[in-house]
């Protein structure tokens, strides 16, 4: 039964505002974005299940507010063959349990035709399931993950270990030179398979990785973690603890004079909004590997940003690739491609097949493809060191490959 | 004269004088029918089908809890961590055996229960030295956060992702999905739970616990072993901790290291000093209510902020100023005390 | 022997932290017996304190410097208004604790919009003493808390209220006949381990982000500490908290961390019940 009574909810207009006053940032009982014009073909429902509050939340705003703004930008343009997209957004607040009971309701009381969402692959796990088998809904992964994610009407459009790990490592020990790898880890299942393939990868190129560990996410500790760099002469630290031990972690690494050893500090997953809660110094030197950075020269990446800077202006969640904000982007624009492709029709057999071989020409970084069967996506993908300038902190993009295979599935 | 003659010569004696108003009795088949007649009434709103089969699950938590502070006067700050390791029994057998009988896994979830909460029973409450009330509970919360970081921390059990895609409740072929068959299995678990439950204790054994809470150490005196009591009521509350957790992962398909942990402990302590603890049928009510108005309360953004801050004024509220709960405004005193077992005697 | 020093610099490091929050609670409990539930919050709100005076552009010493008294102020409040009721019933101290810093946490989290803010260190960076690295804050933050110790021992051994607290806490009943207001102590009592969390938060918030639960993170732990080391005495709660911090910090060198966290409050429970007058067993519980 659909609730056309738009009473409580209202429309508005920009989020930015509300994520500015403190209070309203937690948007939690569930928000509406409607366009202002409405249709007799009846909208087409788009949930969006991310982290506006807890830890993750620096990533769920990003997200969160690039979905809005492709959205509109696709409903200015007259919607899809005329069907206007309607937003829906529900916050899985950092905490899978809180995301279960939330991504119910955009299944049994919105009736989303997608659901785009899921930052960690803690939070994926817990939301597939209502999603995808209890909710019989597409549902589409922004973030780069561990991958083996081979789930039917599953959609990933983040980047895969592959894709991550094939230039990165070897860019760190034959050109960097660092052979000695050290990976402190997040306990849970994206640092596990990660480091699994990361490690084949250094050990091929002649690495050695001196220790693996695994923390509690709250870990605030890391004095034993650091000795063991210390003492193993661990040159690289391949880093995949994330928030909330994530700053304890990079303070601790920096005071111990690792980065003035000569150590570097390297991690997939940061972008330009992490790298905002971090002074700068301990910043420096970073190396990552993502599908986009602010400082890639393409036309079109500029004037996404323009667009998005004039949507959320002077908003400190930047629409970057770690946050899963340019996977968000290909999901909206792979969803929108698909649903032309299939004249209109939302259901979700035929829209996943033609999401399975939907083509974006641009986007942020560079167009994608959908890898036919794979349910993951070809893309550009970037290597990038953090500089410091006097206290500004930026990216230099050093390295480009095109149309990378993400040897998933 | 035995405590039972007593009671008895009590009961007439005020009989005689003034009608004993027994209100339990009615709100009980008031609560009954209107839980029985929901799924009738929300047939058209399957979402909300699926909020009140919460609320019955997680009544029987707040059931479990009331069992052991308002009968026992054991401060649990730790239900939660039966619930909790039953939920992931239950999900780890759905996983690893591809079995989830209903008539197998919900017995099995409470014996988990059960044993885990002998087991702390027996750690916390029994040997040489009598523990203090404050210890005990302390205990609890203790063990309810040190389950909920070692969970966290174990990847067979999912670490910190949890369990998801949980195996689907089976009876036969059929398989529970949310809706109004999966309500009628909690209802029925939570009516027969509250039977056996009011059974033990308008017994003789629950004549006992009512003198453990008015005067632990006089009955200690009398001979009883009290802490053997309050250990073998402890258990039973686990067992249908455990129950109510096996129930939970079953419907949500999703458990968590959460799930165990002071949070949710504490969450049924509010439900059940919130409805009036030392009756069973508040916590009931205690739950039901705080779970109505948060749902309520979701759709209004600006309340949703504060509605953590509103329960936490309402426990405060209650724990200082009306410490019987919402059910100590109707029922007496006289009320709350009971009357116990079968009367032997004279009439 | 670089190994040695670094590994005590880090144990100590940890350990201050723990001391200064249970210090507070040890106070309290010793003195009111009961176990404050809020006492996380206090320690939020200290770590508060600091994050608002960064953020209106005053630095963050005003707030380190701020923190206890304004907690302190806030501990006053509490304690006349809502913790007084508490004291002849241990039990539902506990639970109305709970509701006080359950607002408490909600409140911040919802002023804090769900977020977690890190906090610049008032003295960043390190030093350098023969070729190890010592953080510059941490150095303060083991400076402060040997100073408060000693203060704390100080006013409680040698002044005209630190007596009348010693006469309280032995026999309140003997120290109201002599005409101490045993009230009035208990109000200063909270106030100051309510302080004493205040300053614990706002020295430990430039190493652990500040989110709303920052607070629970460590309260187990204190509870622990304090029934570890024994409630009744100003050393029993030093020693109870060094115990289990030193265990936290130091377990992980020697088990896998994920199993070190869990393995540290079950040991500290095993030794309680073994135990249940803690180290120095002189107090009411």
């Amino acid at each position: 039964m659909r609730d056309t009574n738009l009473g409580r909810r209202g429309f508005l207009g920009g989020a930015s505002a509300l994520t500015a006053a403190g209070w309203v940032g937690t948007i939690a009982g569930g928000l509406v974005l409607r366009p202002t014009w409405a249709h007799a073909a009846g909208p087409i429902k788009m949930g969006i299940a991310t982290d506006i509050t807890g830890a993750i939340a620096p990533s769920g705003n990003a997200n969160w507010q690039v979905a809005q703004f492709v959205v509109e930008e696709i409903n200015k343009a007259g919607g899809i063959l005329g069907q206007p997209i309607e937003l829906y957004l529900e916050d899985t607040a950092s905490d899978p349990k809180v995301a279960v009971g939330n991504v119910r309701k955009l299944i049994q009381d919105r009736k989303v035709d997608v659901v785009l969402g899921g930052i960690t692959s803690a939070m994926r796990q817990a939301i597939k399931d209502p999603i995808v088998n209890r909710g019989r809904t597409l549902y589409i992964y922004p973030q780069l993950y561990e991958g083996q994610e081979c789930t039917k009407y599953l959609f990933n459009t983040g980047p895969s270990p592959a894709q991550q790990c094939d230039r990165l490592i070897p860019y760190l020990i034959k050109t960097l030179g660092k052979k000695k790898f050290a990976m402190p880890s997040a306990n849970y299942v994206w640092p596990q398979l990660l480091n699994k393939y990361a490690r084949k990868v250094i050990e091929a190129n002649g690495g050695e990785v001196v220790f693996e560990e695994y923390y509690p996410l709250d870990q605030a500790e890391y004095s034993a973690t650091i000795r063991k760099i210390t003492a193993g002469k661990v040159d690289c630290v391949f880093n995949t603890v994330i928030p909330p031990g994530l700053q304890p972690f990079v303070k601790q690494l920096y005071e111990s004079g690792f980065q003035k050893n000569g150590g570097v500090l390297s991690c997939v997953y940061y972008d330009e909004n992490l790298l905002n809660y971090h002074p700068a110094q301990e910043m420096e030197g970073l190396v990552s590997c993502l599908d986009y950075f602010q400082a890639v020269d393409d036309p079109f990446s500029k004037t996404l940003q323009e667009g998005y800077a004039k949507k959320f202006p002077g908003t400190k969640y930047l629409f970057t690739a770690g946050s899963a904000a340019t996977g968000m982007y290909r999901g909206v624009k792979f969803y929108e491609a698909a649903v032309k492709a299939t004249g209109g029709k939302l259901g979700r057999e035929e829209v996943a097949a033609a999401m399975d071989k939907a083509v974006l020409p641009n986007g942020p970084g560079g167009g994608a493809e959908m890898v036919p069967g794979r349910y993951h996506a070809k893309m550009n993908m970037y290597i990038a060191v953090c500089k410091n300038d006097g206290g500004k902190t930026r990216y230099e993009v050093i390295d480009k490959t095109s149309m990378v295979d993400p040897r998933e599935c | 004269m035995n405590v039972a003659t007593r009671t008895t010569n009590m009961k007439t004696s005020s009989a005689r004088r003034t009608r004993l108003l027994r209100v339990l009795p009615a709100i009980e088949l008031v609560m009954l029918a209107l839980l029985v007649a929901t799924p009738l009434v929300l047939s058209g709103r399957p979402e909300l089908i699926t909020l009140m089969t919460n609320i019955v699950i997680l009544s029987l938590l707040a059931v479990s809890f009331d069992l052991c502070w308002g009968f026992s006067g054991i401060m649990s700050f730790g239900q939660a961590l039966f619930f909790g390791v039953a939920g992931y029994v239950v999900a780890l057998v759905g996983r690893d055996l591809e079995f989830s009988q209903l008539w197998a896994t919900l017995p099995l979830a409470m014996l988990v229960g059960g044993l885990l909460s002998s087991g702390m029973a027996a750690f916390l409450l029994l040997g040489k030295k009598t523990p203090t009330a404050i210890f005990v509970a302390l205990g609890t919360l203790t063990g309810s956060y040190a389950a909920e970081r070692l969970v966290a921390g174990w990847q067979y059990v999912g670490a910190g992702n949890g369990l998801s895609a949980i195996k689907l409740m089976t009876l036969g072929s059929y398989e529970f999905v949310e809706g109004v068959e999966f309500y009628s299995v909690a209802l029925s678990s939570l009516v027969i739970v509250y039977l056996a439950s009011r059974v033990l204790v308008r017994s003789q054994m629950g004549l006992v616990l009512a003198g453990i809470r008015q005067n632990e150490e006089r009955l200690a005196f009398f001979g009883y072993r009290v802490q053997v009591y309050k250990a073998l009521v402890f258990s039973f509350a686990g067992s249908i901790a455990g129950l109510s957790g096996a129930l939970y992962s079953y419907h949500q398909g999703f458990t968590g290291p959460s799930n165990m942990g002071p949070g949710l402990s504490t969450t049924a302590v509010i439900y059940s000093l919130f409805g009036g603890s030392g009756t069973l049928i508040g916590p009931v009510i205690g739950t039901i209510a705080i779970e109505l108005l948060s749902y309520v309360l979701a759709d209004t953004d600006a309340i949703r902020q504060f509605w953590p801050v509103i329960l936490g004024i309402v426990l405060l509220v209650v724990v200082m100023f009306q410490p019987t709960g919402l059910l100590g405004l109707v029922v007496s005193a006289r009320e709350r005390i009971g009357s116990y077992g079968i009367r032997k005697g004279p009439r | 022997m670089d190994f040695a020093i670094k590994f005590v610099f880090d144990i100590v490091a940890f350990t201050s932290v723990m001391v200064l929050i249970v210090l507070g609670l040890g106070v309290i409990a010793s003195m009111m017996g009961i176990f404050n539930f809020a006492h996380g919050e206090l320690v939020l709100l200290g770590a508060y304190t600091v994050y608002l005076s960064d953020a209106y552009g005053l630095g963050t010493w005003p707030g380190v410097i701020a923190a206890p008294f304004v907690v302190g102020l806030i501990g006053l409040a509490l304690e006349r208004t809502v913790i007084r009721r508490f004291y002849k019933a241990p039990i539902i101290a506990m639970l109305g604790t709970y509701a006080v810093g359950l607002i408490i946490r909600e409140i911040v989290r919802g002023l804090l919009g769900g977020h977690y803010k890190s906090i610049p260190e008032p003295i960043s960076g390190a030093f350098a003493i023969g070729g190890l690295e010592f953080s510059w804050w941490r150095s303060f933050i083991i400076v402060t808390t040997l100073l408060v110790i000693a203060g704390s021992w100080l006013l409680l051994a040698r002044s005209l209220i630190g007596l009348r607290v010693r006469g309280a806490l032995e026999n309140p009943m003997l120290a109201r006949a002599c005409g101490i207001s045993t009230g009035r102590l208990y109000a200063l009592t909270f106030a100051f381990g309510a302080a004493l969390a205040g300053l614990a938060g706002a020295l430990i918030v430039p190493l652990y982000q500040l989110s709303a639960d920052i607070g629970i993170r460590f309260l187990v732990q204190a509870f622990l500490s304090v029934m570890l080391g024994g409630v009744g005495t100003f050393g029993g709660p030093v020693l109870g908290a060094s115990a289990v911090g030193g265990m936290a910090a130091g377990l992980p060198w020697v088990v896998l961390p994920v199993l070190a966290d869990p393995l540290v409050f079950i040991i500290a429970l095993v030794v309680v019940r073994m135990r249940p007058q803690g180290f120095i067993g002189a107090g009411r519980l």
